[in-house]
C-alpha cells in the first residue's frame, strides 16, 4: 500500500522488515514505530491530523491483517514427508535408535514428593485415593455443607464449565465419595483412613507465589471415639517423619463449611529449630494447612452415623512442601516443562554448573 | 477486622463490661488470639506516630508583626520538652497560621526533632526551630490533617476533652493504641466479631475473664415502638422473608457538621475517614456492633416521593431499575436485588449501599435513620452482582441477628442528639416478622470431652461458655442444655458448642493421641504404584518428567486438529490460554519442545502422566471420564542417519516401558477408522502415514508415532519429533511376569534366515507367518524355538523388494538335534513363505 505521509511510509517498510523477523507476530502492534506514529498525532496542528490520522490507521489495520495471516494455522508449503524406506510400523526399533542415558532422566520433583508422603501415609495405614480434575458442584460444595449461594462459596474462586461443572478447588471434592466407599469399614469395625492426592486448580493470576494449578493431599479418618486430639497427634507424627526429626506444633481456630471445629496448623521451621530463618521468615513457625473434625452433615450426606463416628480431615498443599525443601523460588516452575529446572532432578544434577 | 485495643478498653471499663483485655502486653494478647480466635494479620501500633506529641496551653496569641496571617503564639508545654527554648514564665514560642487559633485553647503541639504524624509513613517530615518572618517558631500547633486524624487543615485541632499541658497527645484521644488486623476469613461463621464489642467479649473468653455485655445491647433500655406516624413518613416491607426486620425513625432539626474528636479519632484509627457527625455516628456503631446503618436526607426522600410525605418501601428491584449509588456512580439493577425505595425512586441498595440521591450532607436539616436485618445470601447475591463488598455488605453476609436492631437504632438516636443535636419523632417504625429465638443446643458433657479428647468438668464447661454469655443448665447425669446469645446466629448444632469449648480452652493445651488400629495392611492403591514403576522405568531411561496445565487454549486444540466441541469449555478463565480441558495430553508435551531447544537442548524425551477429558466419554457416576493417560514425546535437533525414522525413538522408549511393566503382546496396525471417540480425538495430532495404533490383545491401548506436519510446522519442532500416548488403566490390568521356558539339557541349533519380499508385505504379517510355521511343524517334533530379527535391509535404489533376516534359534528338549533337521525345517518355512508371499530365500 502506498502511503501519501513520508514518515508513515519510513514506518510501513521498517515494521514490515521487523515482522519478518518477529517471532511472536503480535509483537508488531506494540511497536516503538506505531506507537511512535499514534503519538505523533497529538503533536500535529488540528488541520492535519485527520489525514495523517487516517493513514496510520490504515497502516495499523495492514499489520493486524498480517498478524493473523501469520497465526492462521494453514501452512504454506508442507515439507513432504522424509521416508527413510523402509517404513513399517512394526519393525523393531533394534538397537537404535537408542534409550538416552539414566543420568538425564528424572522425575519431577512435585510427583517424586508425593511418593514419599503417600508412603509415610501409607505405613500409618492410610490408603490413597486419587481425586478427580474435572467434578460437579455438588461434590465440590454441596456434599461439604456449603449450601447454595453461601458466602462460604466466595473464598474458592474456582473454574466452571458451560456445563456447571467444576475444575475442583480442592481436594475435598472427593470426600463424599471415599466417606461412602469405604464405610464398609466402619461395618468392619476398622476405621475409614484414606489419602486423597490431586491436582487443584484456583482462578487466579499467576505470579511467583500463585498458580491456578496445584497439588494437595487430603487426609480422612473416620472411626469411633475420634477426637481432635487424634487428629493434630496423627498430623504431627507425618511432619516429625517426613523431616525426621522432633517438631512443634500449634493450631489457630479458623472456618471451614465442611469441618467443626476447624483450625489452621503451623509446625515449629524444620530448617532452624525455630531460630529463625529465611524459610520461616524469622517467625520460628510455618503456617501449613487448614484442618478439622469432619462436619456432622458431611458424614450425614455420606450416610455416616455422626453420633456413632466421628473423623477428622486436613488438606495440605504439596508446592510449599517441595518449594521449601528445596528452596524453590518460583511456584511457576514447576508447570514450565522447562529442561533446566527439571533436569536439576536427575541423577546429572546440576549440569550446566560443571 | 481492624480491631482497636483502646476502643475495646474504653467498652470493657464504661459499661464494666470486663476486665483489661491486655493484662500482659500486646505480643502475649496478639498470640493468644492467634491460637484461640484467629489468625492475625498485622499489628500496628498507633501510639508510635504520636510520640512526642504533646498537649499545650495557648497562653497568648499575639498578630505576627510582620505577617497578616501568622500570629505568634506563646504555649504551656508544663515544662516536659527538654530541648527547646523556654521564656522566663516556661512558655514557648511558636508562629501558627491557623485563623482559629485563640489564647486559652488547648492544642496539640510538635515540638523541634519530632516528625510530623501524617508525613511518618512516607517521606517523613522532621521539624525544627525556625525563624518565620523574623519570629522563631519552635514546631508547630497541628491540625487534624498533620495529626492524620481527617483531611481538614484549615484550622489547628482544639482539644474538646480534658486534658493537661505537657499531657502526652495520643492519650486525650485514645491514639495509644495498637491495631489488631484479625482475619476476616476466620469470622465467616461469626456476624458478633465484625464489632469491637463481640471482639472485646471474645478477648475476655479466651482469657477465662468474665464478660458482661453492656445494659443498652442487651435490651434493657429500647425504645417504645409508636405505631406510625401518618403525617410524615410511611414505610412498607414487601419482602419480610428477605428483610425480616427493618427499622426506621426520623430525627428532625439536626445540624450537621464535623463529628466530635473523639469519634474521628475512634475512626481514624481503624481507617475509616471521618465524613460528617452524622455518617460517623452510622459508622462508629457499625464497628461497635457489628450492625450496618444508614442515614437518609428527610427531606430528599420526601422529594423524591409522590405525596407529601416521605415513602419508603422495601422490596425487589425491577429489571432494568436504575440507581446512583454512593460516590455517583450509577448501577442497572437486574431485579434480584432487595431495594429501598419511594413509590417514585430506587434510593439504595438493601444492606449493601445507600444512594446519593438521599445522602447526608451539610445542608440536612432533618434525618432518617435505617437500621435493617437484610438475608445473608440476597446480600451476597447483590454483592457479587454489582462487586460492591462493602463494609455493611460484610456484615450481612454473616447473618446479623434481627434482635439487636432496636438496641442499636436507640443507641444510635442518643448519640446524634449529644452530637448533632435534634428532635427524636416519635414514630419508630419497627416492621418485622416473627423474630427466631436465640438458639438452644442440648447435648451431653461426653459428647463434648469426647471429639476433643478432654476430661473438662460440666462446671468448666459452663464456666467457658458462661464467660462469653451463654446460658448454660447441667442436667442429671450431665446433660447440657445450652442457650446462645442472641448474637450467636452460627450456633446451631452440638459440634458447634464442641468448637466453642475447644476454642475457649485452647486446642493447644489438648492431649494429642494417635487413633488406634489393628495391624491389618492398608489396601495398597495398585494404581500409583502401577504410576510410579512408569515414572521409575521412563526417567531410568533418560526421558525427564513434566507436568503441564491441564487446560489448554482453543488454538494448540485446533493446531492438533481436534475440534473444540469434543473438549469442555471454562466459561470464567481469567487468562486466555486456560479455555479448555485438554483432549489428549502430547499436545501440550510438543508445545514445550521449541522452548527448550532454544535453551540449548538438542536431544530428550519428556513424559507426562495426566488425564484428558473429552466430551460423551462418561464414568458410571454420569461425569466425564478421567482418561488416564501417558504420554511422551522425543526429539532430536540435529541430523543422524543411522538413527532411522523418529517413530522409532518414540516406539523404543514405549516398547521398553511396557516391557519394564510387564506388557508383551503387542501390536501395531495402521491408523484407521476402526478407533473409539478418545482415539479418535487423540489420533488427530498424528500423521496417519507415520503413526501406529498400539494393540494389547484385541485392545486398543494408544498410540506412536509422528505429529503432523502442521503441528510440526505450527510448534516449530525438529524434524526428527516422535510422540506416544497410553491408556494407563487398560495396561493396568493387563501386565503378567515374562514367561519361563525351562532351560535346555541339549545345546540348540543356531541358523540365519533371510528372505526377500516386496517392500508392500508387512513387517508383522511375514514374522508372524514363520513363526506360525515353526509351530506348525514343532508339533510334530516337539522342539522349541526362538526368533529373533537381525535386519532389514533395501538395496539402495530398489523401490520393490527387501530382505529380511532373522536369527532361529531351535532346541529339543530330549536330545540333540542335528543341523540336517534344522536345514529341513527351515527350507519347509521358507517353502512355505514363497507359495503364500512370493518370497525368495536368501
Amino acid at each position: 500500500m502506498a502511503y501519501v505521509d513520508k514518515e508513515v511510509q519510513a514506518a510501513a517498510k521498517v515494521l514490515s522488515e521487523k515482522l519478518k523477523k518477529l517471532e511472536d507476530k503480535r509483537a508488531i502492534l506494540r511497536a516503538p514505530e506505531l506507537v511512535a506514529l499514534y503519538d505523533r498525532i497529538k503533536t500535529l496542528p488540528a488541520g492535519e491530523r485527520a489525514a495523517f490520522g487516517k493513514e496510520v490507521n490504515q497502516l495499523k489495520s495492514k499489520l493486524e491483517q498480517l498478524v493473523r495471516q501469520a497465526q492462521s494455522f494453514k501452512p504454506k508449503a508442507l515439507s513432504s514427508i522424509d521416508i527413510t524406506a523402509p517404513f513399517d510400523i512394526n519393525v523393531p526399533p533394534e538397537q537404535k535408535p537408542k534409550l538416552l542415558t539414566a543420568d538425564m532422566g528424572s522425575q519431577h520433583p512435585l510427583m517424586s514428593e508425593l511418593a514419599t508422603v503417600l508412603d509415610i501415609f501409607y505405613r500409618m495405614g492410610f490408603t490413597a485415593v486419587e481425586s478427580r480434575e474435572l467434578d460437579d458442584d455438588w461434590h465440590m460444595f454441596t456434599s461439604l455443607n456449603f449450601p447454595k449461594d453461601h458466602p462460604a462459596r466466595d473464598d474458592y474462586d474456582t473454574f466452571v464449565t458451560d456445563e456447571d461443572l467444576v475444575a475442583p478447588a480442592h481436594t475435598s471434592t472427593m470426600q463424599n465419595r471415599v466417606l461412602k466407599e469405604f464405610k464398609i469399614n466402619l461395618e468392619n469395625g476398622k476405621p475409614i483412613a484414606i489419602l486423597l492426592p490431586g491436582r487443584v486448580f484456583r482462578n487466579e493470576d499467576l505470579d511467583a507465589r500463585h498458580e491456578h494449578t496445584f497439588h494437595q493431599f487430603e487426609g480422612v479418618y473416620v472411626d469411633k471415639d475420634i477426637h481432635v486430639g487424634n487428629l493434630l497427634a496423627t498430623f504431627k507424627t507425618f511432619l516429625q517423619e517426613y523431616y525426621q526429626q522432633d517438631l512443634e506444633i500449634k493450631t489457630q481456630p479458623f472456618y471451614f463449611p465442611f469441618t467443626e471445629p476447624s483450625f489452621e496448623l503451623a509446625l515449629s521451621c524444620p530448617f532452624c529449630q525455630k531460630k529463625g530463618c529465611h524459610v520461616c521468615g524469622y517467625t520460628g513457625w510455618i503456617e501449613l494447612l487448614g484442618m478439622g473434625m469432619i462436619h456432622p452433615n458431611v458424614l450425614k450426606l455420606a450416610g455416616i452415623d455422626p453420633i456413632v463416628y466421628t473423623g477428622f480431615a486436613w488438606g495440605c498443599g504439596l508446592e510449599r512442601l517441595v518449594m521449601m525443601k528445596y528452596g524453590i523460588e518460583d511456584i511457576r516452575h514447576f508447570h514450565s516443562g522447562n529442561l533446566k529446572f527439571l533436569r536439576q532432578f536427575s541423577l546429572e544434577g546440576i549440569w550446566y554448573d560443571v | 477486622m481492624k480491631v482497636s485495643v483502646n476502643w475495646i478498653r474504653e467498652i470493657n471499663k464504661k459499661y464494666q463490661c470486663s476486665a483489661d483485655p491486655m493484662p500482659k502486653g500486646i505480643d502475649a494478647l496478639v498470640e493468644k488470639i492467634g491460637s484461640q480466635l484467629g489468625a492475625v494479620e498485622e499489628v500496628v501500633d498507633v501510639g508510635k506516630k504520636y510520640r512526642g506529641v504533646v498537649v499545650a496551653k495557648v497562653v497568648s496569641c499575639e498578630k505576627h508583626p510582620n505577617a497578616d496571617k501568622l500570629s505568634v503564639c506563646m504555649i504551656d508545654d508544663g515544662g516536659v520538652v527538654k530541648k527547646v527554648r523556654h521564656d522566663s514564665k516556661g512558655l514557648v514560642q511558636v508562629v501558627c497560621g491557623a485563623p482559629n487559633v485563640k489564647a486559652g485553647q488547648m492544642v496539640a503541639w510538635i515540638p523541634p526533632g519530632q516528625t510530623v504524624p501524617v508525613t511518618i509513613d512516607k517521606d517523613p517530615m522532621v521539624l525544627e526551630a525556625r525563624e518565620i518572618r523574623g519570629k522563631v517558631s519552635n514546631g508547630m500547633i497541628a491540625s487534624l490533617k498533620e495529626l492524620s486524624l481527617g483531611d481538614d487543615h484549615t484550622g489547628i485541632l482544639v482539644i474538646d476533652q480534658p486534658a493537661k499541658p505537657g499531657q502526652p497527645f495520643a492519650e486525650v484521644y485514645g491514639l495509644d493504641d495498637y491495631i489488631i488486623d484479625i482475619e476476616n476469613k476466620m469470622f465467616t461463621h461469626r456476624p458478633d466479631c465484625f464489632g469491637m464489642l463481640g471482639i472485646a467479649r471474645e478477648l475476655a473468653g479466651i482469657q477465662g475473664m468474665v464478660f458482661r455485655s453492656p445494659n443498652w445491647y442487651l435490651g434493657d433500655k429500647t425504645i417504645s415502638t409508636h405505631k406510625t406516624d401518618n403525617q410524615l413518613l410511611s414505610v412498607k416491607n414487601q419482602v419480610p422473608m428477605l428483610v425480616p426486620r427493618f427499622m426506621m425513625q426520623i430525627v428532625k432539626n439536626v445540624k450537621v457538621g464535623p463529628s466530635s474528636l473523639g469519634i474521628q479519632a475512634a475512626l481514624a484509627r481503624v481507617a475509616v475517614r471521618p465524613i460528617n457527625n452524622i455518617v460517623d455516628i452510622t459508622n462508629y456503631l457499625m464497628l461497635e456492633t457489628a450492625q450496618p446503618l444508614h442515614a437518609y436526607d428527610y427531606d430528599k426522600v420526601k422529594a423524591l416521593s409522590a405525596t407529601s410525605k416521605a415513602q419508603i418501601t422495601v422490596r425487589m428491584a425491577r429489571r432494568g431499575e436504575k440507581l446512583k449509588i454512593l460516590g455517583g456512580k450509577e448501577v442497572t439493577l437486574g431485579g434480584q436485588e432487595v431495594v429501598i425505595a419511594t413509590d417514585r425512586l430506587v434510593l439504595g441498595l438493601g444492606g449493601v449501599m445507600g444512594g446519593a440521591d438521599t445522602e447526608v450532607d451539610e445542608n440536612t436539616k432533618n434525618i432518617i435513620l435505617e437500621v435493617g436485618n437484610f438475608d445473608m445470601n440476597a446480600t451476597r447475591k447483590t454483592a457479587m452482582t454489582h462487586g460492591l463488598f462493602t463494609d455493611a455488605a460484610t456484615r450481612f453476609t454473616k447473618n446479623q441477628s434481627p434482635w439487636q436492631n432496636d438496641r442499636v437504632l436507640a443507641r444510635a438516636i442518643d448519640f446524634v442528639i449529644h452530637e448533632s443535636g435534634g428532635l427524636p419523632a416519635r414514630s419508630v417504625y419497627d416492621l418485622k416478622s416473627k423474630l427466631a429465638p436465640p438458639s438452644q443446643v442440648k447435648t451431653k458433657l461426653g459428647f463434648i470431652n469426647d471429639r476433643l479428647g478432654l476430661n473438662l468438668s460440666a462446671t468448666q464447661t459452663k464456666q467457658l461458655l458462661e464467660n462469653v454469655e451463654f446460658k448454660v443448665e447441667i442436667g442429671s447425669d450431665d446433660s447440657l442444655r445450652i442457650i446462645a446469645p442472641f448474637w450467636r446466629t452460627d450456633i446451631v448444632i452440638p459440634e458447634d458448642i464442641v468448637e466453642e469449648i475447644g476454642r475457649l480452652y485452647g486446642y493447644d493445651h489438648l492431649p494429642l493421641k494417635l487413633p488406634t488400629r489393628d495391624h491389618s495392611p492398608a489396601k495398597l492403591n495398585q494404581s500409583l504404584v502401577f504410576k510410579n514403576k512408569i515414572r521409575q522405568i521412563l526417567s531410568s531411561a533418560g526421558a525427564n518428567e513434566v507436568l503441564t496445565y491441564s487446560f489448554v487454549d482453543s488454538s494448540l486444540i485446533q493446531k492438533a486438529g481436534q475440534n473444540t466441541k469434543d473438549a469442555y469449555h471454562i466459561r470464567n478463565a481469567l487468562s486466555p490460554d486456560l479455555q479448555y480441558y485438554r483432549l489428549s495430553l502430547a499436545p501440550s508435551l510438543l508445545e514445550k519442545i521449541h522452548t527448550n531447544v532454544k535453551e540449548g537442548f538438542d536431544k530428550f524425551v519428556l513424559f507426562e502422566l495426566g488425564r484428558t477429558h473429552i466430551k460423551g466419554v462418561l464414568d458410571e457416576e454420569k461425569l466425564p471420564k478421567e482418561l488416564d493417560r501417558l504420554a511422551l514425546v522425543a526429539t532430536k535437533n540435529y541430523s543422524n542417519q543411522e538413527e532411522g525414522a523418529p517413530y522409532f525413538a518414540a516406539k523404543k522408549q514405549l516398547e521398553n516401558l511396557l516391557h519394564g511393566i510387564g506388557i508383551y503382546k503387542i501390536r501395531y496396525e495402521p491408523i484407521d477408522s476402526k478407533l473409539d471417540k478418545q482415539w479418535k480425538v487423540t489420533a488427530q495430532a498424528y500423521e496417519p502415514k507415520r503413526s501406529a495404533i498400539i494393540y494389547h490383545k484385541d485392545e486398543v491401548i494408544g498410540l506412536v508415532g509422528e505429529p503432523t506436519q502442521v503441528l510440526k510446522q505450527i510448534l516449530k519442532l525438529p524434524s526428527f519429533t516422535a510422540q506416544a500416548e497410553i491408556d494407563i488403566n487398560a495396561l493396568l490390568m493387563q501386565t503378567q511376569p515374562p514367561t519361563y521356558y525351562s532351560l535346555n539339557r541339549f545345546p540348540s541349533v543356531e541358523q540365519d534366515l533371510c528372505l526377500r519380499t516386496s517392500i508392500n508385505l508387512g513387517y508383522s504379517q511375514l514374522t508372524d507367518f514363520i513363526l506360525k510355521s515353526l509351530g506348525d511343524l514343532s508339533k510334530g517334533h516337539g522342539y522349541t524355538h526362538w526368533l529373533r530379527t537381525l535386519d532389514i535391509y533395501q538395496k539402495p535404489g530398489d523401490k520393490k523388494l527387501k530382505q529380511t533376516t532373522w536369527h532361529v534359534v531351535i532346541a529339543h528338549p530330549d536330545r540333540t538335534l542335528t543341523t540336517a533337521e534344522v536345514n529341513t525345517l527351515l527350507d519347509k518355512v521358507a517353502a512355505a513363505a514363497k507359495v503364500k508371499f512370493k518370497a525368495e530365500r536368501v
